[in-house]
């Protein structure tokens, strides 16, 4: 299954913080290099439509700064997600308190997808980012989690602080909110 | 719309999509889609998904990479990792030098052991001597002692000569496997005497311990 692809990846991601430990800067260049497109993928994922990059460079940066409480209990990708699903929450809470007169989950439910659709050529795929937009947030977190960076219902429910039991639901759930979407 | 009532192939279907099945697995669920239609359509969602998203937005990396907290290394980790290879070649250097004393002493004394045994030690030593080999002998300084060890013209014979620091010069002709019991014996007792000698000669008779005694040194 997917558990040696797993182990493979978390053993390299292990011996480039050992390196980047050492001294040795191109590691981080390369840690960087291995996740940080995941990691713009998934701040679409959550509403993140600009300040994407610095959304994700602040995700490393305090990865980084933090790397010895890193224990390797799950995949570097996973604790990365983790940080920055927190970091864009808390990003969220501090513009809610500068504008609480406007809903942020309604708000980037109604046009959190709108600046990718010109990059969308395909007719199918506009189709299908729209019915993963209809999604509540935590089932878009959780199902785009599964498919698009095949993370376990393990390392879904740690990221966004949830059971491994709920992880599965959600992800049926959506996948079943999707299909009835395109196909009925 | 129905789901494929078969849930470890369906729970299997991200991970085929994604490629991350090994090759024995992603075999086993690749059949069980070509035969069930639910699965099928799942597979065809989930591709369509990922395609849909697997665009992400350009991040410039070389830009995070500069903004991250350098390392914090210890100062002799450091210095390892900035110069392994010279650490390496101190070892190298180290290694052969070692090599070549040990191999060099060895060679000296296999040398002195390997002389004919029908030879005197006398005659040995002007054999090499004239021979314009060089010779190899014990040196140890002693002092006037006023004794010379002698084995007694077998195969080994010690001598130590008098005076302040006169050399005493152990001279052996032939291997030590030919000497008898006797021969050994007075051999072992000249080495003795040159062990307990003292190291520091004078021109009289000194009474005083060639050891130091402990706690002198400081004054």
């Amino acid at each position: 299954m997917g558990q040696d692809h797993e182990r493979n990846e978390i053993s390299t991601d292990l011996d480039l913080i050992a390196r980047w430990k050492a001294g040795d800067e191109r590691a981080a260049s390369m840690l960087v290099e291995r996740h940080a497109p995941a990691l713009a993928r998934f701040a679409m994922s959550l509403g993140q439509r600009s300040d994407v990059e610095e959304v994700v460079q602040d995700t490393f940066v305090r990865a980084f700064g933090s790397i010895d409480s890193f224990r390797a209990d799950s995949s570097l990708r996973t604790w990365l997600f983790t940080i920055e699903r927190r970091l864009i929450l808390d990003r969220r809470r501090a513009d809610r308190r500068r504008k609480d007169d406007l809903s942020i989950e309604e708000r980037d439910a109604a046009t959190e997808f709108d600046a990718l659709d010109g990059l969308v050529a395909e007719e199918a795929e506009a189709r299908v980012r729209k019915a993963v937009q209809r999604l509540s947030r935590l089932q878009r977190e959780v199902f785009l989690l599964r498919v698009t960076e095949g993370l376990s219902y393990r390392e879904i429910a740690e990221i966004v602080d949830s059971t491994e039991g709920a992880a599965r639901v959600h992800y049926h759930n959506a996948m079943r909110a999707v299909k009835e979407s395109l196909y009925v | 719309m129905f789901d494929c009532a078969n849930v470890e192939m369906r729970e299997l279907l991200p991970e085929l999509a994604a490629g991350t099945l090994d090759a024995a697995t992603s075999a086993r669920v690749e059949e069980h889609v070509a035969s069930c239609a639910e699965c099928a359509s799942e597979l065809e969602t989930l591709r369509l998904v990922r395609s849909a998203f697997a665009k992400s937005p350009r991040v410039d990396t070389s830009r995070i990479v500069m903004a991250l907290p350098r390392p914090v290394v210890p100062a002799r980790r450091a210095r390892a990792a900035s110069a392994p290879v010279k650490r390496w070649i101190d070892w190298r250097i180290a290694a052969a030098l070692t090599t070549i004393t040990v191999g060099g002493l060895s060679l000296a004394v296999t040398r002195r052991f390997r002389l004919p045994p029908d030879m005197s030690p006398r005659q040995s030593t002007r054999a090499i001597d004239s021979a314009g080999g060089s010779r190899t002998s014990i040196i140890a300084r002693v002092p006037d002692t006023g004794r010379t060890a002698d084995t007694g013209g077998g195969a080994a014979s010690a001598q130590v000569a008098r005076g302040t620091e006169r050399k005493a010069q152990l001279s052996f002709g032939g291997g030590v496997g030919d000497l008898d019991a006797a021969s050994i014996e007075a051999l072992m007792g000249a080495l003795d005497e040159l062990d307990r000698a003292p190291m520091a000669p004078s021109a009289e008779p000194d009474r005083t311990p060639v050891l130091p005694v402990i706690g002198e040194g400081s004054r």
